[in-house]
């Protein structure tokens, strides 16, 4: 720091304070109530943003805890993203890179909870490009299923999605999501079992067609009548096309 | 699609909550002055496909200037090429022709990182500071093949190791840059209260012909001598008569009303931009900034 032209000392011991206006010294020669300023709308800028996107969350450890989480993220977290948007992701950066102290006082389900919060967001402003020579109506059996582009599938150890202020989790409950962007824009979630979420996974990973898929499921499950997996999981495709989850089908 | 040429008249800083607005009322006659509209990149860049359809609507009835928030012109981080490089792209993808930024800076570099702090802060006007600064932009037109015009920012603290005046430091960099100047109206009004200077003499010594085009915004007065730039009022009175000198020194120049909190309808706001258009056409004609300089440096 020595070796740093003046201007950018200052600068340093500037945004210092704003980091850390409980510990950090005033700046020589500046008046209190002018940097009250700064410290003010810097952090409230911060704060505006992250609880905007974290309402539950926020709620769920309180009032006051939240203000100390978001000072720790002010202090510690060198954000890298110029993109206001970002803000929240790099909140969640945060907390999963956090020192083991601060995670302690957090509830065990909180970053899960914070990145079902956060997936909304993501999803709603998810880069997709059109999919080409799509069949709307295409048999979903024979076809391949093609997914929304704006998708994304989840799996927590918690219910997240049934958290709030008066239902904390006592204990874990595997819990599998599906969020996507609808035609219309519009963020939706679908809770998901076990075998549906296997399913979509394994047609995600690989380019099969919707009975190759309910195939392979049977076989991974070891169910005696294979045919009853395959008329079922058609209905479930079915359903998934109604919601807007599958768009159409590839040959 | 717009050339610069096109940036003229009076224009709107564009809020998502004003975009519904302005779709339904487009085309009718008292939407007239909106001319041409301004975007944070920031909002913008990979903002989703609802975002990349609500601009492809304006770009195709608007002459669009992107007016950036956190390029840290001023910051001890190493300039965030890969960032401008995603401008750039914008840029071209929109065919935006101008893009300016704040003579401040928000990073600090804290941990290796480049430290995003998402606000406005000062720059010491120090004779380094105009070197290191005045490089950087330079380093920022090289990349981007164009003049970028910076903006004269608001400011709550004087750095007591400062060695100019305001206006010193913004006319060095200006030319040591050889950039343009987005002159805000507002800010040179709430600096000279918030540090006791003359406005209209600050206003005297700007290089006009460098101007690209200015803001014109309202803020809130915390005490009679401490106003804080929060684009959420109405524009008073004396910023107004800035304005009105502003013109009758440089001539009329594009002019574009920001409001960021506190958003009326756009029939309330259509009353701030057409006094500007009427200041405007009070004031002589101008030849303007992009007159003299080429549109586009070569690179």
């Amino acid at each position: 720091m020595a070796d740093l032209p003046g201007f950018q000392r200052y600068q340093l011991a500037f945004t210092a304070r704003l980091r850390d206006p409980q510990n950090q010294p005033p700046l020589a020669g500046v008046p209190d109530e002018r940097m009250a300023v700064y410290e003010e709308i810097v952090f409230n800028n911060l704060f505006e943003s992250v609880s905007a996107c974290f309402p539950v969350a926020r709620k769920v450890i309180g009032k006051r805890k939240w203000l100390k989480l978001n000072q720790a993220f002010m202090r510690d977290y060198s954000a890298s993203s110029p993109l206001f948007r970002k803000i929240p992701e790099q909140f969640l950066e945060f907390l999963h890179t956090a020192e083991p102290e601060l995670q302690q006082q957090l509830p065990p389900y909180f970053t899960s909870l914070c990145h079902y919060e956060w997936i909304e967001l993501f999803v709603a402003s998810a880069e997709t490009s059109n999919i080409k020579e799509l069949q709307p109506a295409g048999d979903l059996g024979n076809g391949r299923p093609v997914f929304v582009p704006a998708m994304q599938l989840l799996d927590y150890e918690y219910a997240v999605h049934k958290i709030s202020p008066r239902h904390k989790p006592r204990q874990q409950e595997n819990t599998q999501l599906l969020v996507f962007r609808n035609a219309d824009d519009h963020v939706k979630f679908i809770e998901l079992n076990a075998v549906t979420y296997r399913l979509i996974s394994l047609m995600q990973n690989n380019p099969v067609s919707g009975k190759q898929a309910l195939t392979l499921l049977a076989k991974e499950l070891q169910h005696p009548l294979p045919e009853s997996i395959i008329g079922f999981g058609l209905s479930i495709l079915e359903d998934l096309r109604s919601q807007g989850v599958i768009i159409g089908t590839h040959d | 699609m717009a050339i610069i040429s096109q940036i003229q008249g009076t224009g709107l800083g564009l809020k998502r909550e004003l975009i519904p607005q302005i779709q339904s009322l487009h085309g009718q006659e008292q939407l007239a002055n909106i001319n041409f509209v301004e975007i944070a990149p920031e909002n913008w860049i990979s903002a989703g496909s609802k975002a990349a359809r609500q601009l492809d609507w304006f770009v195709e009835r608007y002459p669009v200037v992107c007016h950036g928030l956190c390029l840290s012109l001023g910051g001890p981080s190493p300039l965030n090429v890969g960032f401008l490089q995603q401008v750039k792209t914008f840029l071209h993808q929109y065919q935006i022709p101008v893009y300016t930024e704040h003579l401040s800076y928000c990073t600090d570099g804290f941990k290796g990182e480049q430290g995003y702090l998402y606000d406005l802060l000062p720059i010491p006007f120090t004779e380094e500071a105009v070197h290191y600064v005045a490089q950087r932009i330079r380093q920022t037109q090289d990349i981007l093949g164009q003049r970028i015009g910076v903006e004269n920012a608001s400011f709550y603290v004087a750095a007591p190791i400062s060695e100019m005046s305001e206006i010193d430091f913004i006319n060095a960099v200006i030319s040591e840059a050889d950039c343009l100047l987005h002159l805000d109206i507002n800010n040179i009004y709430v600096n000279s209260v918030n540090f006791g200077f003359d406005p209209h003499a600050f206003l005297r010594r700007i290089p006009g012909e460098r101007i690209i085009y200015s803001h014109m915004a309202g803020h809130y007065r915390q005490t009679p001598n401490l106003l804080v730039d929060t684009h959420g009022e109405n524009v008073i009175d004396p910023v107004w008569d800035l304005l009105e000198d502003a013109y009758r020194l440089f001539g009329a120049f594009p002019t574009l009303l920001e409001r960021d909190n506190n958003i009326p309808p756009l029939e309330t706001l259509m009353h701030e931009i057409n006094k500007i258009a009427d200041y405007q056409s009070k004031a002589g004609h101008r030849f303007t900034a992009f007159e003299h300089v080429p549109e586009q440096m070569a690179g």
